[in-house]
């Protein structure tokens, strides 16, 4: 089996393992502190875990991933008319 | 007839409209393009649609009803597992979403299944999926007509029957006439609709509660455990995470996902389709399981849990908005019936149907789209009239079975060069016997008190890996056509 591979293929790959290196992060974080930081005091008129560990966390990781999006995926073509995809 | 059902009258008419106007776009499509309108909305989907494709497709019953729920039920400790579903757009559209739009339009696939059959080349493994795909999806896509039944019936005072008929007539609407197309510019519309409504039920619960302090300290009162991370050792961290793999690591699995890689137009609407989608499903997530854990603090004895929600918006919201803040959560529920229509009737109509009778004309084919995607929806709303009463426990269930049966042969096919359809057929065969075994006879495969999801799509994808490298390597032309060069690829 020996042909060239797409480059866009090793980009796809690259972009998987960012992927799930980030839910990985985001899983240690409100795992790790939603069981070790315990209920009080309140944050918020909230369980410590719950303020920190699910609202700061989550809050902080979705604006994270929009530059992580911007920032580490490539815009490539999909079709093999590059100058047309890159038009659109 | 009150204000709220007005309001969500209205929007049921709107939706009404869209189907009807997608209808006549998809009828002015010539016959040979037909199945790549129908099924893909002509692969030119942007942004904010494949965002809201995905995510109202992944964010079911589950977020708008049960996820609230199990929240009433179990208190916070529940908002933690919720949360682990935020970034399904993210772990979808980054880990498959290239090459899958890549590979798609190298061989045309406007289907899941199609991609597996250029993959695998193996009419088995057609057949096998198509059944397991409708087997499971039937049952989740009953859930949500059960789902929006209920808040039909708390908003209006109609019974049972009456609700699930005006919840389900208008999907069956604008997903047979107008497909993938119908499918996106309702998704569009009622991607704002939820938006909004489940932000006016946040705003109006903390309020009538009185503030987070005192529905913490109420809460409390009645059962501390309510406020601890595992509802006091009721769901371990070993749970937690194996729910966090079903929702997170293991949503490639899952079919009707697909449909947002199979449609964006390029990459960019890829980026987009995936922090948007975060945003999103944080947004619904949050909102609505924060709403169910205080709602326990303004009503601590309500009968079925999964009606904090509706219950909520008649009782805590003024009557117009209520319509709105229920109109959202049926949206919501509707998005991912239409998802999973879509699915079920391209696996069957287009996929399974060709494998069995290859002349199949496009006018019988397009013939064919309609009245599957009318039976199914058909016999959906039928299973619905059991009324079950736990559905997170039903739709846990669906999702783990679908991603036992396709996550190996989906993401290890898309990128393990020496994946074959031997490996693939029996990574479906033997996540399906554990998966069966784990949830009946053999309680005991559920590891550390883990879904049975977990043991059974790791061990599937380890069984993919054995397999394939011990029988043969797939064609060179099938590499080239997934990983070549563009020229090799048509070599």
């Amino acid at each position: 089996m020996k042909f060239v591979e797409d480059s866009r293929i090793k980009i796809s790959r690259k972009v998987l393992a960012l992927a799930w290196l980030f839910f990985a992060l985001y899983l240690l974080f409100i795992m790790g502190l939603s069981y070790l930081l315990g209920i009080r005091p309140l944050i918020w008129g909230l369980p410590r875990w719950v303020a920190i560990g699910n609202i700061v966390v989550p809050a902080v990781f979705v604006l994270l991933l929009i530059l992580v999006a911007e920032r580490f995926i490539p815009d490539i073509p999909l079709t093999e008319d590059e100058d047309s995809e890159q038009e659109e | 007839m009150n204000l709220a059902v007005v309001s969500f009258l209205a929007y049921t008419a709107l939706l009404i409209a869209i189907g009807l106007w997608s209808y006549r776009i998809v009828e002015k499509v010539p016959i040979s393009k037909y199945e790549k309108e129908f099924y893909a909305a002509g692969r030119g989907l942007g942004g904010i649609v494949v965002a809201l494709v995905i995510a109202g497709g992944l964010a079911s019953a589950g977020t708008f009803i049960a996820g609230p729920g199990m929240c009433y039920e179990y208190g916070y400790s529940w908002v933690l597992i919720n949360n682990f579903q935020i970034f399904m757009n993210l772990l979808l559209l980054a880990p498959i979403g290239i090459v899958v739009g890549i590979v798609a339009r190298r061989v045309n696939a406007l289907t899941y299944l199609d991609l597996f059959k250029a993959r695998y080349q193996s009419r088995a493994i057609i057949v096998m999926l198509a059944a397991l795909v409708t087997i499971f999806l039937l049952p989740y896509m009953a859930t949500q007509f059960v789902g929006a039944a209920r808040v039909i019936a708390q908003m209006t005072g109609m019974g049972y029957l009456a609700s699930l008929a005006l919840g389900s007539l208008v999907v069956l609407i604008y997903c047979v006439l107008g497909g993938m197309r119908g499918t996106s510019l309702a998704t569009f519309a009622q991607g704002i609709i939820i938006t909004i409504g489940c932000l006016m039920l946040f705003i109006g619960t903390v309020k009538y509660a009185g503030g987070f302090q005192r529905a913490t300290e109420i809460i409390a009162a009645q059962d501390i455990n309510f406020l601890s991370p595992t509802m006091g050792g009721q769901f371990s961290p070993v749970f937690a995470f194996s729910i966090a793999c079903m929702t997170g690591f293991f949503v490639v699995g899952m079919p009707h996902a697909m449909l947002g890689a199979l449609t964006y137009r390029n990459t960019r609407a890829l980026k987009k389709g995936i922090w948007m989608g975060g945003i999103l499903v944080f947004l619904w997530t949050f909102l609505l399981c924060m709403a169910g854990v205080i709602g326990r603090s303004i009503k601590p004895d309500l009968a079925v849990s999964d009606e904090i929600s509706p219950w909520l918006a008649m009782n805590v919201m003024p009557e117009a908005m209520s319509g709105i803040v229920l109109a959202g959560i049926v949206a919501g529920i509707q998005t991912t019936v239409a998802a999973m229509a879509i699915i079920i009737t391209s696996s069957i109509a287009k996929n399974l149907l060709k494998e069995l009778k290859p002349g199949v004309s496009g006018q019988q084919m397009k013939l064919a789209s309609r009245w599957t995607m009318g039976a199914c929806l058909t016999i959906a709303i039928g299973l619905a009239l059991f009324q079950p009463k736990l559905i997170q426990w039903i739709i846990f269930f669906s999702i783990g079975g679908l991603e036992a049966a396709t996550f190996g042969p989906i993401l290890l096919g898309m990128f393990w060069k020496r994946g074959n359809q031997w490996g693939a057929i029996s990574s479906i065969v033997w996540g399906m016997i554990v998966y069966a075994l784990a949830n009946t006879a053999v309680p005991q495969l559920r590891l550390w008190g883990s879904h049975p999801s977990f043991v059974s799509v790791c061990s599937a994808a380890v069984v993919y890996v054995v397999v394939s490298s011990f029988t043969a390597r797939p064609s060179d032309e099938t590499a080239r056509t997934f990983w070549g060069q563009a020229r090799e690829a048509y070599k």
